[in-house]
């Protein structure tokens, strides 16, 4: 089934062909997986996997920050055909996460198609053999349909800071963690209040001599309702695999009646605003810390954090929360705008990814050349969330309006590879090329747009990553339910496409 | 508190009661209006506080505070309930049929309505509903009784005990129970439906319904055990089935399961046969 040669490790830019498959899948997060298990499982179609990193895992590989953990509980943060029973807590924590997938990649065989280390540098559509041509840092992919899985928060974003590399003492962001920077007893910044952050200065503040936190926007915090799961209910998963279902149901329809609070229905932001108004009354004590803490925007605009003990955290003596901005960044430290200065050791930029301008986008060239950055340049445009005019046979996974502000980002990717895997049968089944029409991506881009209106992300004065710079679109976001995505985007349907006719067909099993 | 923006609340008249009245639009919406008929004890607003406003993102939605008769006019029959539906409907969407959900008690009311005004009931939701009520029903509704004629403290904590889900109230933190306990206890007056709850009998009119009409039953409800609604779905000939794993308190518990249940019932009845039982997704 595989025409995998087994990879001599060639150098950069090596013109090698290295695989020449039915489908290229670029990423091994979640979403590389899921869509990796399903045609492993399914055994019809010839693929491979490439990854820019020397493991799998995606953000669960990148993020490895102290106090990493995921805020959708576990029983529904994973794979429904893959469940686990040995989640120690409600909320995994990053390197059990990480294990999970890992397991996945060996349990279903995915690593003898999987190609590490191998960053995609750029990926054409070959016109005249019709289909893709991709290349990486060690080689040459060829396939018929490519899949983009490489998750929207998976590059760095830095803020551009004056004197940023004047700074002498040590800098990182915080998916970038520098494990060999010992952080006991330093003068210690953490820029940034989102959800990474929240979670690393609770454990930061264990170690330093001091701490700042800079934060631009107070976050709404909610309490977070972890705890561990017994042997015993570890044991009963197992042996009752319904009652692990059953919760995990519970979770999804627990996540799906968050939603009307982003549609701004008063009773569900009343209910969920009491909750973080008394969290945090219940843990700052302290009036003038408190009204800092308090949020200037309308719940759900930005992520809603669940945190026990960010607040404490901030409530120690050695710790301290600026409110008023980095003027600028000097050897030693920092410079805040209301002219204090700051002496830092360590800096953790805290201040998430490049989530509206994807950089896997400027690496992929359609019919006539176009770039697909240039193609969403006003925010990303596609077809079920999934598919893009004027690509032939790329699917994109955790692209532009797949983002949930309430619920399971794995409960969407099982949905779009699901859709996916439908799209590769019927590619391969056709021996054909196929590409949503330009109508049908106006119509879906339209759709959402209007489904937009109304919500809290488009609300004023609401600013985030959920929303395009240029356009203002809702671009990053699902605007509706979860349930809704896999009803309406959840299997392939050819009616918006385009079949481009035959191209070349591949013989499953033919090496090059 | 109101629902959303934009919701009109108003005040319709039968020749017995005066029944507050709410709508997410206006009599000009050409849409089949969705009519909310809450349970005993409720309000439109305490029962649907969820459902409303899901339901009213793609339809038209419409729904009443039930009136108890006063002392002086005696106990209620099914007829005192049913003709504040007639009057609603009459008033705020004349001359054109509707869709009925109905809830526990207002699911009683619904399938007395749909048997009884077969022209104007275009399609109908029965959640936690049922046909007649049976002696563990009237087992509990006597405990109740008893614990609300003596006054006593312990009734609103056997209110919660009896409407919610074991997994719903083990998901609660302590503060969120003894809320859950104290909201209990400040309801409106029960007693009325209460006297009403022990002797229900619709049995004739279920078998005249016409509508195409979803059951819904609730695993863990010890209130309405599912057993009834397995009956209304023998009963009622255009009927298809669905569980939720709930107890009684699903508008609650459970909002955006049944939210996804009935929306595209709603939308489109004929997606589904007579007869079928609904099996739902895992998620």
């Amino acid at each position: 089934m595989s025409t995998i040669v087994s990879p001599p490790v060639p150098a950069a830019g090596n013109e090698t062909v290295l695989s020449d498959t039915d489908v290229l899948i670029v990423g091994t997060g979640f979403s590389g997986l899921a869509i990796g298990t399903r045609l492993a499982r399914q055994g019809r179609h010839s693929f491979a996997l490439v990854d820019r990193a020397s493991s799998v895992g995606g953000t669960w590989r990148d993020n490895t920050y102290p106090g990493a953990a995921c805020d959708i509980p576990s029983h529904l943060y994973s794979f429904s055909f893959r469940p686990s029973t040995s989640w120690s807590h409600v909320y995994g924590r990053q390197p059990q996460i990480l294990d999970y997938l890992e397991r996945t990649a060996v349990e279903e065989g995915l690593l003898p198609h999987t190609f590490l280390d191998s960053e995609m540098l750029d990926a054409v559509w070959d016109e005249q053999a019709q289909r893709w041509d991709v290349r990486t840092s060690r080689g040459r992919h060829l396939a018929t349909t490519l899949v983009t899985a490489c998750g929207h928060l998976s590059d760095p974003a830095i803020p551009d800071l004056e004197g940023l590399d004047t700074f002498t003492g040590e800098i990182f962001h915080s998916a970038r963690w520098n494990h060999d920077v010992d952080l006991v007893g330093k003068r210690i910044g953490v820029v940034g209040t989102g959800a990474s952050a929240i979670q690393i200065v609770p454990e930061l503040a264990d170690l330093a001599e001091s701490l700042t936190v800079f934060q631009r926007s107070a976050p709404y915090i909610v309490p977070r309702k972890d705890r561990a799961y017994s042997e015993a209910e570890k044991t009963m998963f197992g042996r009752l695999p319904e009652t692990a279902q059953q919760l995990r149901a519970g979770l999804f329809w627990d996540s799906e009646a968050r939603f009307p609070q982003r549609l701004g229905v008063p009773a569900f932001l009343a209910q969920m605003k009491k909750a973080a108004r008394d969290h945090l009354a219940a843990q700052v004590a302290d009036a003038d810390l408190r009204d800092r803490l308090t949020p200037a925007y309308e719940l759900g605009c930005k992520r809603i954090l669940l945190s026990n003990t960010y607040y404490p955290a901030l409530t120690q003596p050695h710790v301290r929360l600026e409110t008023s901005g980095i003027a600028r960044m000097t050897e030693t430290g920092v410079v805040a705008r209301d002219g204090s200065e700051i002496a830092l050791d360590v800096l953790v930029v805290a201040t998430g990814f490049e989530a509206t301008d994807l950089p896997f986008a400027h690496r992929i060239r359609g019919r006539d050349g176009r770039l697909l950055s240039d193609h969403w340049a006003e925010g990303g445009r596609t077809v079920a969330s999934t598919s893009v005019a004027g690509f032939p046979n790329l699917f994109v996974m955790q692209g532009p309006n797949t983002g949930l502000g309430a619920g399971s980002i794995v409960y969407i990717i099982e949905s779009q590879a699901e859709y996916v895997s439908g799209a590769v049968d019927f590619i391969v089944d056709r021996e054909s090329a196929i590409e949503p029409t330009v109508e049908a991506e106006d119509a879906y881009v339209a759709d959402l747009d209007l489904r937009s209106q109304g919500t809290v992300w488009l609300s004023e004065g609401c600013r985030s990553w959920y929303r395009h710079p240029v356009s203002g679109r809702l671009s990053a976001l699902w605007p509706d339910y979860m349930h809704r995505y896999r009803a309406e985007n959840g299997a392939f349907d050819p009616a918006p496409y385009e079949i481009l006719g035959s191209g070349r067909t591949v013989a499953a099993g033919q090496a090059r | 508190m109101n629902f959303l923006p934009g919701v009109r609340e108003g005040v319709v008249r039968t020749s017995r009661a005066r029944v507050t009245s709410y709508d997410s639009t206006d009599p000009d919406d050409p849409r089949t209006p969705v009519v909310l008929l809450h349970g005993t004890g409720g309000t439109a607003t305490s029962h649907f506080w969820a459902l409303f406003p899901m339901l009213a993102e793609h339809h038209r939605v419409i729904a009443l505070d039930f009136t108890d008769p006063a002392e002086a006019d005696g106990e209620p029959d099914t007829s005192w309930y049913v003709e504040q539906v007639e009057a609603v409907v009459a008033a705020l969407s004349p001359h054109r049929r509707v869709a009925v959900v109905g809830y526990s008690f207002g699911a009683v009311v619904a399938a007395a309505f749909a048997g009884r005004r077969q022209e104007l009931v275009e399609s109908l939701v029965l959640v936690a509903g049922w046909t007649r009520s049976d002696q563990q029903q009237q087992l509990r509704n006597e405990v109740w009784s008893r614990l609300h004629a003596e006054g006593s403290s312990a009734l609103p904590a056997f209110m919660v005990f009896t409407a919610y889900s074991p997994a719903y109230l083990l998901a609660r933190t302590a503060p969120e129970l003894a809320d859950l306990v104290a909201s209990a206890a400040t309801g409106r007056d029960r007693a009325t439906m209460m006297r009403f709850n022990r002797t229900v009998d619709v049995s004739e009119d279920v078998a005249q319904i016409a509508a195409p009409t979803l059951v819904v039953g609730c695993t863990a409800d010890q209130m309405v055990p599912p057993h009834h609604a397995r009956l209304l779905f023998g009963g009622i000939r255009d009927a298809r089935y669905v569980e939720i794993r709930s107890g009684h308190a699903v508008v609650h518990e459970r909002p955006a399961e049944l939210y996804h249940l009935i929306d595209p019932f709603l939308t489109d009845p004929a997606r589904t046969t007579p007869g079928d039982v609904i099996l739902q997704e895992a998620v």
